[in-house]
């Protein structure tokens, strides 16, 4: 049963990691915890799930283009919501993104109804459902995938971060926008493509969800979206390694905890991780401890 | 007499920054003291470490409260204005949005003790309390030359009065010593003529000044005694004369070779 | 400052008379009672709400969490041990605090928006718990047949009255919209409101006055959570039922709406914010179920008005100055944050 419980863990895990990256990403160039990210999240999934029924598109492309959907949500999320607030108060910022957040969540039951529907799961490739049988677990070649996507998400986010010009651009719109501006960056362009870049890997995350619970629904986003800030706390807002290990180490909590402890306070868990993180050990991982006082004299 | 304040090598680190190095003064009581030194010395760090936003990185500080000496270095910023030790900002940080008679009530905070349920139930106790710190704030608003104009937005005032505001707001926590910050920077000599007249009225009611200054007509129109300081470190205390003749502090001020070219 | 009234003053009066004698015009129905009391309702939970955001400059997404609390303790103490509702009602009050206390004591010196998800997190436990510890709550079966409070007279002789169709709720409401307004009043022209003015306009400043932050905040908190309680013991009396997801994340929307759309920081405006948007959310529920659409999708609305306000009139439709300066656009004094993508 551990080993059961920490390869669901790990998958799920991972997932969250795909989701925390996107809150630690936006966290880190403009400071805003964007609540409206589950959201994307739960977009992608039903974008997904859209192309495949109505248009009956095979999976690998549907889940392609769902990510090219969440990137453009996140890009217009920017666009449309925050770009006018870039020099309000931050709780301006943080009701904004809040009321985002119902907005396209209650939008998204307008489309597609408030009952949760299934994942049409007989789009999903053959391999997925192959189960391989070890001693103390299962896995299913859905697992690998999972896996995979993560991997090789991780993998091309910190290329991006470390050796394109955009990631230099957009490491160095998070230490000092002025002096970015200043260096001839532009710097309302990184900020919406760093949301473009967290939608879209929402998005995937979302597909992914979706098609292992075999189940969408418009809250989907709202649960999902508070687990993988925990999960981005946890590592250290900004970093973009921490959230990974956060969202893995959550995952991980969370399914040994589900498994051991009590299944019915899953969701408990996140929670209460977060908030002894957040009062314990506030920079997470790899994190900066931000002092709001103190400063700027 | 022993004095207000003793600074006691006094150092500050910032990761690799040294921004005080073994910094050591005293403030007799009821002086009026400069601390000057170029652009980046250390001034508004040294400040901060008495004033409690810093925590020194080692040294002591000391505050004589009622004749006892009360190591402050560390103590929470809010603590330290309850002791009696009050300042202003370089770049005024006032309640900018909120009345100028309400900044100066905030100011008398930390000497009343009214409570939520004196709040909530208005106790007479709490009333009398309301009634002193309305009385008491127009009285400061008063001295410092701000009478009638609490009503209106802080941000909303000229410069200048936003200046004496912040001394007001000050002087209603009940100072022993007051630390202001550059208070003559961006006024005109008119305004900084009755600055020093204000600093004067301050000192004639018994509390000690330390101001940080650039202005060296201020400085040496009511300093008594000046402290100078250069990369963080002691360079010398003397009499506003002494220093303005000195060498080592022309050429902290204009750079190496400044001060022969001052003597030719 | 003069003995005249001023036009205001009068304003509130007369309205105050209006809300008085209104139950005893005859096109006033039961229904349309029950939907007047639940704006009184929500007009105390946004009063409370108020103090957080409007008077303190922090977001609170968990206020739910008090106001389920503070239902539960009513439920509970009526459910088990047959508690008369006077004396419930302070016990709710205090509880709520108590909580307020707990929860923001660790967590207030944190910064704002950390503190926001914090207490997200905290609501969220709650329904959690409440849905899941059947041996004290019944969990999602809910919590039937609370009994309506009652004035009790019989230990002077007199009669007992128990509260019977929506007219003595409808008085007791006002009774507490009354007093909870009276209590902000007094608080905002008190030391202590004035302590939380200067946090919201500038957290160093405040503390260079002698302010403490984080007693001022806890204290804030705490004073908050109670009039969350303080309306969950109301409700608890007055459905005579609960269950755990009448205490989800959507109310403490709703409640932040009402805040943010009368007007951050103004008793009357969140007032008339919660008028406006109950109003809105019953006249919607309407229309929803006429068109067959869930009734949910009304928030579509209130995430709307939420987003606009802020774009277009950030202190609210009711603005008070103080706020207005500090919402204004471009006007910040940023604290700088240090944060690095890595």
């Amino acid at each position: 049963m551990f080993t059961q419980q920490l390869v669901n863990g790990l998958t799920i895990g991972g997932i969250y990691a795909l989701i925390a990256v996107g809150y630690t990403m936006v966290y880190g160039v403009i400071q805003l915890i964007n609540f409206a990210h589950g959201e994307v999240y739960m977009l992608g999934a039903f974008f997904a799930a859209t192309f495949i029924m109505v248009m009956g598109m095979p999976f690998y492309m549907a889940f392609i283009l769902a990510m090219a959907c969440g990137a453009i949500c996140g890009m217009l999320l920017d666009v449309i919501a925050y770009r006018p607030l870039r020099r309000s108060p931050r709780l301006a910022c943080l009701i904004t993104a809040i009321g985002m957040s119902i907005f396209l969540q209650n939008l998204a039951m307008l489309i597609w109804g408030s009952r949760p529907k299934p994942f049409p799961s007989q789009s999903l490739p053959e391999w997925f459902n192959t189960t391989w049988v070890f001693s103390h677990f299962r896995l299913t070649g859905f697992h690998l995938f999972v896996f995979g996507v993560t991997i090789i998400m991780m993998v091309g986010l910190n290329l991006l971060i470390k050796k394109t010009r955009f990631g230099k651009a957009m490491r160095a719109v998070a230490q000092n926008k002025t002096m970015a501006a200043l260096a001839g960056i532009n710097v309302n362009k990184v900020i919406t493509l760093t949301f473009a870049v967290a939608g879209s890997m929402g998005a995937a995350a979302g597909l992914l969800v979706g098609a292992y619970y075999n189940s969408l629904y418009p809250t989907m986003g709202y649960v999902a979206g508070v687990k993988a800030f925990a999960a981005a706390v946890l590592g250290g807002i900004g970093s973009v390694p921490g959230a990974m290990l956060g969202g893995i180490v959550l995952g991980v909590a969370e399914a040994m905890g589900a498994g051991y402890l009590s299944s019915l306070y899953r969701d408990g868990i996140s929670y209460g991780v977060m908030i002894l993180v957040i009062v314990f050990i506030p920079a997470g991982f790899f994190g900066v401890v931000i002092k709001e006082t103190k400063k700027s004299i | 007499m022993k004095p207000i304040l003793q600074i006691q090598g006094v150092s500050k680190n910032f990761g690799g920054l040294r921004a005080l190095q073994d910094i050591s003064f005293d403030i007799n009581q009821n002086e009026i003291i400069g601390l000057i030194g170029p652009n980046g010395a250390g001034k508004t760090t040294l400040f901060n470490c008495v004033a409690g936003i810093e925590r020194p990185s080692s040294g002591k500080i000391l505050f004589t409260v009622n004749g006892n000496p009360v190591a402050i270095g560390g103590k929470k910023p809010e603590k330290v204005t309850a002791l009696g030790i009050a300042r202003t900002f370089q770049n005024i940080r006032l309640f900018d949005n909120l009345k100028v008679l309400d900044n100066v009530k905030i100011g008398r905070h930390c000497r009343f003790k009214s409570n939520v349920f004196g709040a909530a139930f208005k106790t007479p106790s709490q009333r009398r309390e309301e009634e002193e710190i309305a009385a008491s704030a127009e009285e400061i608003l008063e001295f410092v030359g701000l009478r009638g104009r609490g009503e209106e937005i802080a941000s909303s005032m000229a410069y200048g009065d936003q200046r004496r505001l912040e001394i007001a707001r000050a002087l209603a926590t009940d100072p022993k010593l007051l630390m202001l910050d550059e208070p003559a920077a961006g006024m005109n000599p008119q305004e900084a003529r009755s600055l020093m007249d204000l600093i004067h009225r301050i000192r004639d009611k018994g509390i000690t000044v330390l101001l940080i200054e650039h202005d060296m007509k201020v400085v040496m129109g009511i300093c008594e005694r000046v402290v100078v300081i250069n990369y963080g470190r002691m360079l010398m205390t003397g009499l506003p004369r002494e220093v303005q003749g000195d060498p080592r502090v022309i050429e902290a001020y204009l750079g190496t070779g400044a001060f022969n070219a001052a003597e030719a | 400052m003069d003995q005249k009234i001023s036009n205001s003053s009068k304003l509130k009066i007369a309205l105050l008379i209006l809300a008085l004698v209104l139950p005893a015009f005859p096109f006033v129905s039961q229904h349309m009672l029950h939907i007047i009391i639940l704006i009184y309702l929500y007009m105390i939970l946004a009063l409370g709400l108020n103090i957080i955001p409007g008077f303190n400059g922090l977001l609170d997404l968990g206020f739910v969490g008090f106001y389920g609390i503070g239902a539960y303790t009513s439920g509970l103490l009526t459910y088990h041990f047959g508690m008369s509702y006077w004396m419930i009602m302070p016990l709710a009050f205090l509880n709520g605090a108590l909580w307020g206390v707990l929860l923001g004591a660790p967590t207030l010196r944190l910064t704002g928006d950390y503190f926001a998800i914090v207490t997200f997190g905290f609501s969220e436990l709650v329904v959690l718990f409440l849905t899941n510890e059947i041996w004290l709550t019944r969990g999602p079966l809910g919590l039937p047949g609370i009994l309506p409070p009652s004035i009790d007279l019989s230990w002077f002789g007199g009669p007992v009255w128990e509260f019977q169709g929506e007219l003595p709720y409808y008085y007791l409401a006002i009774v507490m919209v009354l007093g909870t307004v009276f209590v902000m009043h007094r608080i905002q022209d008190s030391r202590l409101g004035r302590a939380w003015f200067a946090i919201r306009d500038d957290e160093v400043a405040a503390v260079s006055c002698g302010i403490n932050l984080l007693v001022y905040k806890v204290i804030a908190f705490g004073t908050s959570a109670a009039f969350g309680a303080l309306g969950g013991s109301f409700f608890a009396r007055w459905v005579t039922f609960l269950s755990p997801d009448m205490f989800k994340f959507w109310e403490s929307f709703l409640v932040l709406c009402m805040v943010v759309l009368g007007g951050m920081g103004n008793i009357w405006g969140v007032m008339v914010g919660a008028a406006v948007l109950v109003s809105l959310s019953e006249v919607l529920r309407e229309v929803l179920s006429a068109v067959g659409l869930p009734v949910e999708i009304r928030f579509l609305a209130f995430g709307l008005i939420m987003v606009l306000v802020m774009r277009y009139r950030p202190a609210g439709l009711m603005p008070i100055p103080a706020v207005a300066a500090q919402m204004r656009a471009g006007r910040v004094k940023r604290k700088k944050v240090k944060t690095a993508v890595s």
